[in-house]
């Protein structure tokens, strides 16, 4: 059965009790969120917003207190509602006595595979995660990039609709990061829902295409990147600028950012950014640079979480 | 359950045990195990040589008819002693070796990526536990049957009854193991569940004294909470005086009872070790 959505959690909460004094713990509260099929999806949150709680509640390796998680349409409590799903866990740990190849057997079995299919897609695997030579190699041997690599192949192996990744470039140098990147980029088009748990904007902002952000267990905001970010703005770099000068320039309602030995002030409206540059001036703080910017989901992403911490 | 799906569960099945063979290997439970079986094996052996052994042996073989009842008497006693040895030996060693397999695939970062696949809490304990009872049925059988064939070879007596040691280690072992699964779901400890199991070990033997005890015993209330705990806790002991008792041929004490009662013990701590798990977050 299709259904327009990969992942529909309605009303999901989840309350952690402290074992003796019973104290409640809330981890994620209320949680509606729809992701269609076949988008690229990004959760954001501080550390401890619920993103993990959230991915563990899909995957049901935590009962949620309350609501429902339903993966293409199927109650994600039903083991079959996983058969479509690819995982690669944060923190993972993939036991050190496997080899390569043997950890991609044993996790296509409880995928699912027959052994034929298996011993056909794991060469072939190898081979995309850049692991082809190190198949026979103990796993323990291998550096984090590689176990991330490997993990994104198990992870892939049974051929999944829905890719759940959590922090999959956690700890990853550079030139990985850019390897897992084209790897999920190649699974542009084929259909696949990717979900990504992550903490890096810049990643989320330049793969996804839709993203949620969490705050404190709560949905704070979720949309289409590109709206999201759609909103222009005016960017002034300063230094010299005195206290009672910045208190009036927060006055105007714009956002000021510190940076090591400046200020970065985004305003929204051009009038503004001339407003600001006029107090800075008066104030004989000195104007290093002014631009025309639009903002980056980093923006979004501090705006929203700021203004729930307001709130 | 349509066909597809029943292989596709045998499938996961088998899966999960290979897993636990890697694992036993990997940590050198599987070769531990098997290098003490086969150090009791050749201390064995060594024994059967000393002059002492030999010379009674000789002595009997070569006794007129009347005698040949003594040696196999001998030989039965011999295979008894023996056999009570390897069931007590076996089971207290597989319960070690055991203990880690279960929380170490509980292990967060694991648990989370096997809860991920299509298969249910239940299959997952499942498998793990049969992986574990038949790491530990190969080396039961590899140490018993050799001491059987050693002992075979040595008088030409070959005891069937005393390969009975092979199912009722196996079982009693089995019945052990769901008190290490209930423990390692719920606190996640190897110690904890040596401890516990290697405490019911004991305490079944000071139980089944109850015939003694109930003499002792001045209130009816004693007696019968002591009764209750008899039938509660898995009769390790009497199963061992039961493959005694068999081996020599000797009347038998009920041997069905504790056998079914630590079945039932086994069954009712598994299925709460499987809704804990059931209910836990990982």
């Amino acid at each position: 059965m299709r259904t327009e959505y990969a992942i529909q959690a309605d009303g999901l909460e989840k309350i952690y009790r402290t074992r003796f004094r019973g104290r409640e713990i809330k981890a994620v509260s209320n949680l509606t969120l729809h992701v269609p099929e076949g988008v690229k999806f990004g959760l954001l949150g501080p550390n401890g917003a619920g993103k993990t709680t959230f991915v563990k509640m899909l995957l049901s390796a935590v009962n949620p207190t309350s609501g429902s998680a339903k993966l293409f349409g199927k109650d994600a409590r039903d083991p079959e509602a996983r058969r479509p799903v690819g995982y690669l866990p944060e923190n993972h740990r993939f036991p050190t006595y496997f080899t390569g190849r043997g950890m991609l057997d044993f996790y296509g079995a409880l995928s699912g595979l027959d052994a034929l299919e298996r011993n056909k897609r794991i060469p072939g695997l190898l081979e995309l995660v850049g692991l082809k030579d190190w198949g026979d190699v103990r796993i323990k041997k291998y550096s984090k990039g590689m176990l991330q690599r490997l993990g994104l192949a198990q992870a892939l192996l049974h051929k999944p609709r829905l890719l759940v990744l959590d922090e999959p470039t956690d700890g990853v140098d550079p030139v990985g990061r850019r390897e897992i990147r084209d790897i999920l980029n190649g699974l542009t088009g084929t259909g696949v829902t990717i979900f990504i748990n992550s903490h890096l904007l810049s990643e989320v902002e330049s793969f996804c295409e839709y993203v949620a952000i969490l705050k404190s267990g709560e949905l704070a905001l979720e949309g289409k990147i590109s709206s999201l970010i759609a909103g222009r703005g005016y960017r002034v770099r300063a230094s010299g600028v005195p206290e009672a000068a910045l208190a009036e320039i927060r006055r105007l309602g714009v956002s000021i950012l510190p940076s090591a030995d400046a200020i970065e002030v985004q305003a929204v409206t051009l009038e503004q950014a001339n407003t600001v540059i006029d107090k800075i001036r008066a104030a004989q703080g000195f104007v290093e640079s002014f631009s025309a910017s639009s903002s980056s989901l980093e923006d979004v992403f501090i705006r929203t979480t700021k203004s729930e911490k307001a709130a | 359950m349509n066909e597809a799906l029943r292989r596709s569960r045998a499938s996961v099945l088998a899966a999960l045990i290979r897993d636990t063979f890697q694992e036993a290997r990997a940590r050198w439970l599987f070769w531990g195990l098997f290098g003490l079986s086969t150090l009791l094996i050749a201390i064995f052996l060594f024994v059967l040589r000393i002059d002492i052994v030999q010379g009674a042996i000789s002595i009997m073989g070569i006794a007129p008819t009347t005698h040949q009842v003594d040696i196999r008497k001998f030989v039965n006693i011999s295979y008894a002693v023996v056999s009570i040895v390897l069931y007590t030996w076996g089971t207290f060693l597989a319960v070690f070796a055991s203990s880690g397999l279960i929380p170490s695939v509980l292990e967060a970062g694991r648990i989370s990526l096997l809860l991920s696949k299509p298969l249910t809490r239940t299959m997952l304990l499942a498998g793990r536990y049969a992986g574990n009872v038949l790491v530990i049925a190969a080396n039961h059988i590899y140490l018993i049957c050799s001491i059987w064939i050693i002992i075979g070879v040595k008088t030409h007596i070959w005891e069937l009854r005393f390969l009975l040691a092979i199912p009722l280690s196996i079982f009693i072992f089995a019945v052990l193991l769901c008190v290490v699964v209930l423990i390692g779901v719920v606190f996640e400890s190897a110690a904890l569940s040596v401890m516990i199991s290697v405490a019911l070990m004991l305490i079944s033997a000071i139980l089944a004294q109850r015939q003694f005890m109930m003499k002792l015993l001045d209130s009816e209330w004693s007696r019968q909470l002591w009764m209750a705990c008899y039938w509660i806790v898995p009769k390790v002991y009497d199963l061992g005086a039961a493959l005694r008792q068999i081996i020599l041929h000797e009347h038998q004490t009920d041997w069905v009872t504790p056998l079914w009662t630590s079945a039932l013990f086994g069954m009712v701590v598994l299925s709460g070790a499987m809704y804990l798990f059931q209910r836990r977050d990982f």
